[in-house]
C-alpha cells in the first residue's frame, strides 16, 4: 500500500471510483434526479478553480483544491433545493441554473488565474497518471465514508428514493436524509474527479445504471449490476487508454456507452426472438 | 469604450455575432423553458463538442475538410443527438429523464476521445469550451447570420403551432397539429442556435444563455409576449456587456456573459422577494386560518 507506482495508484483509484459512483447513481436514477450529479460536478469545477486561485494568491495556504471543490458541491446541492422552492412551477430549471452558474464562474476564474491550460484539462477530463499518494488517501477515505453512510441509512435511502410521500408519512426525517444524500453526491463527485474528470463524472454515475436498469429485476440486483458494469468500464477504459494513449476519462465513458448500447441491443434481440416464438 | 469594437474587424465580428446570439438564444429559450426542456440544450451543446472534435480529427487526414467550418459538423452531430435522445426516451419509458444525462455524458466522453486522438488539448479547445472574443471569423459570422434568417423565418411561419405545442402538447396533437414534424423542426432550430452561439459563449455555457435570461423573465412577466421581450432585453444586456468587459478584463467571454445574466437573475429574484414579502404575509395568515378551521 505504501510503495505504489503511479500506474498502480491510478488503478486502485479507478477501481474505487468505478464501484462507488454507480452505487450512488442507482439511488439518483430511481429518484429521477440523475441530472443533479451533472450540475453538482460543474459546481465542483468552480470550487476547484477557486481553490487553485486561492493557492496562487495566498501562497501560505496549501489546501488541496479537492477540498474546496467538495465544499462547493455541497453548497450547490443545498442551493438547488432552495431554487426548487423559488421556481415551484418550473422545478427542472434549478439544475440548469446552478450548472451554468458554476461553469460561468469557473470560466472567469480559470482565465483570470495565470496557470496554463494543461492543468485545467487534468481537472476537466481527468488524468489517472497524476494520482498522487495523498489523492489516493482522499479517495480511500471518501469511499469509506460513502459506504459507511450507505450501509447505515440504506433502508431510509431506499424508501425515500422510491416514494417520498410514503417515507414522510412513515416518520423518516426527510430533510435530514435528503441532506445526507446531497453530502453523498458531493463526496462521490469530488473523489471521482481525479480519475474521470469533472465533465465526465456524471457519465460514470449515469451510464452503468442506465445499462443495469434494462437487465435488473430487483433493486439489489440493480445495485450489483451497476457496480459490475461500472468496474468493467473503468478497468477496460484504463487498459485501452494506456494502450492507445487516449484520455482515460473519455475512454471510460465511451466504453460505458458501448456497454449500454450492447445491453440495449441484446434486449431488443431477445424481445424479437420472443415475438417470433409467439408468432 | 466601444470605439475599439468598431475599429478592428475581428471585434466587430464578435460584436455582431453577439447581438444575433443575444437575440436568438433567449427567444428559443422561452419555448424551451415552457416546454420544460432546459436540460436538453445542455445535452445538445455537449454533443456539438463531439461533432467539432470529430471534424478536427477527420481534417487531419482528409485535407479537403480543413476548408469547411467545423461548426457544420457540430450542427450535424447535435441534430443527430437530438434524434437519438427521442429514441432513448422510448426505450426508457419509466425513466425518461435519464435520456438527457446519457446523451450528455456519452457526447462529452466521445468528444474527449476524439480530441485526444487529434492531439487537441490546447488553447483552441479552451476557446471552444468557454468562448472567445477573437474566435469569430467572417465565415462564422455568415453562418450565424444564415441561422438567424432561417430561425426567424421558421418562427414567424410556425409561431402559433409552436406556441400551442409548448403549452399543451396533448391538445395540440388532438387538434391535428403535426406534432412529430414540428418537434423535429424545433429541435433542429435549437441545434442550429446552439452551434452558432458556441463561438462566443462556448459549449459549456450555451445553455446558460438559453435558460438564465428566460428564468429571470419568468419572474417579471405577466404574459407570454412580455416573456419574449424581457428575455431578449436581458439576453442582449448580458451578451453585450459580457463581451465588452471580457475583452477589457482579458477573461473568457462566455464566463462573463453568464455571470452578468446570473447577476440579473439574482437581482430579479431578490427584488421579487423584497416586493413579495407583504403578499406572502397575507397568504401565510390565510393558510393558518384555513388550517384552524
Amino acid at each position: 500500500m505504501l510503495e505504489l507506482s503511479f500506474i498502480e495508484r491510478g488503478i486502485v483509484a479507478a477501481l474505487l471510483v468505478g464501484a462507488i459512483a454507480p452505487m450512488v447513481g442507482v439511488f439518483l436514477a430511481v429518484r429521477r434526479s440523475t441530472i443533479i450529479s451533472e450540475s453538482l460536478s460543474h459546481v465542483t469545477l468552480t470550487g476547484i478553480s477557486a481553490g487553485v486561485l486561492m493557492g496562487q494568491v495566498w501562497t501560505v495556504t496549501d489546501i488541496s483544491p479537492m477540498y474546496t471543490g467538495f465544499l462547493f458541491a455541497l453548497l450547490g446541492s443545498l442551493l438547488i433545493e432552495k431554487l426548487r422552492q423559488i421556481y415551484d412551477r418550473f422545478q427542472e430549471l434549478a439544475a440548469p441554473i446552478i450548472l451554468s452558474a458554476g461553469v460561468g464562474l469557473s470560466a472567469v476564474i480559470m482565465s483570470a488565474s495565470g496557470s496554463g491550460y494543461t492543468e485545467w484539462y487534468e481537472y476537466l477530463f481527468g488524468s489517472i497518471v497524476s494520482v498522487r499518494m495523498e489523492d489516493l488517501w482522499f479517495i480511500i477515505a471518501t469511499a469509506g465514508l460513502v459506504i459507511l453512510i450507505l450501509a447505515l441509512f440504506f433502508k431510509e435511502f431506499v424508501s425515500v428514493s422510491f416514494d417520498q410521500e410514503f417515507a414522510k408519512v412513515s416518520g423518516i426525517p426527510l430533510k435530514k436524509v435528503n441532506f445526507l444524500f446531497s453530502l453523498l453526491i458531493a463526496l462521490v463527485i469530488s473523489m471521482s474527479m481525479k480519475v474521470v474528470g469533472i465533465l465526465l463524472v456524471g457519465a460514470l454515475i449515469a451510464l452503468p445504471v442506465a445499462a443495469a436498469l434494462n437487465v435488473a429485476k430487483s433493486f439489489k440486483k440493480l445495485l450489483l449490476l451497476s457496480v459490475l458494469f461500472g468496474e468493467a468500464a473503468v478497468l477496460a477504459g484504463v487498459y485501452f487508454s494506456y494502450q492507445f494513449n487516449i484520455a482515460t476519462g473519455g475512454m471510460i465513458v465511451v466504453l460505458s456507452a458501448v456497454l449500454l448500447l450492447a445491453v440495449l441491443a441484446g434486449k431488443r434481440l431477445k424481445s424479437m426472438r420472443k415475438r417470433e416464438r409467439f408468432a | 469604450m466601444f470605439d475599439l469594437f468598431f475599429q478592428y474587424e475581428f471585434l466587430r465580428n464578435a460584436f455582431l455575432a453577439g447581438i444575433i446570439i443575444g437575440f436568438l438564444a433567449p427567444v428559443l429559450g422561452v419555448f424551451i423553458v415552457v416546454r420544460r426542456m432546459a436540460l436538453v440544450t445542455d445535452a445538445l451543446s455537449h454533443i456539438t463538442l463531439t461533432g467539432i472534435a470529430f471534424h478536427l480529427l477527420l481534417s487531419q487526414s482528409a485535407v479537403f475538410l480543413q476548408a469547411i467550418n467545423p461548426l457544420y459538423m457540430g450542427m450535424a452531430f447535435s441534430v443527430g443527438g437530438s434524434i437519438l435522445m427521442e429514441k432513448l426516451r422510448h426505450v426508457y419509458k419509466h425513466y425518461q429523464e435519464i435520456a438527457v444525462p446519457i446523451i450528455m455524458s456519452s457526447g462529452i466522453g466521445l468528444g474527449v476521445v476524439f480530441i485526444s486522438l487529434a492531439d487537441g488539448f490546447n488553447n483552441d479547445l479552451f476557446n471552444y469550451l468557454f468562448g472567445s472574443v477573437l474566435a469569430v471569423t467572417p465565415t462564422d459570422l455568415t453562418a450565424i447570420t444564415a441561422v438567424l434568417v432561417v430561425v426567424v423565418i421558421l418562427l414567424v411561419l410556425f409561431y402559433k403551432e409552436l406556441l400551442f405545442l409548448a403549452f399543451d402538447e396533448e391538445q395540440a396533437k388532438v387538434s391535428g397539429i403535426p406534432n412529430k414534424w414540428l418537434n423535429f423542426l424545433f429541435i433542429v432550430m435549437t441545434a442550429l442556435v446552439i452551434a452558432s452561439s458556441m463561438r462566443i459563449v462556448g459549449i459549456l455555457l450555451v445553455s446558460a444563455l438559453v435558460t438564465l435570461p428566460v428564468a429571470a423573465a419568468i419572474q417579471l412577466s405577466k404574459s407570454f409576449k412580455q416573456m419574449f421581450i424581457y428575455s431578449i432585453i436581458i439576453g442582449e444586456i448580458s451578451v453585450i456587456s459580457g463581451l465588452v468587459s471580457a475583452f477589457y478584463l482579458n477573461v473568457a467571454p462566455g464566463g462573463m456573459i453568464v455571470l452578468i445574466a446570473l447577476g440579473i437573475l439574482l437581482l430579479v429574484i431578490g427584488g421579487r422577494k423584497a416586493g413579495g414579502m407583504g403578499v406572502r404575509k397575507l397568504r401565510g395568515r390565510k393558510t393558518l386560518e384555513w388550517r384552524k378551521a
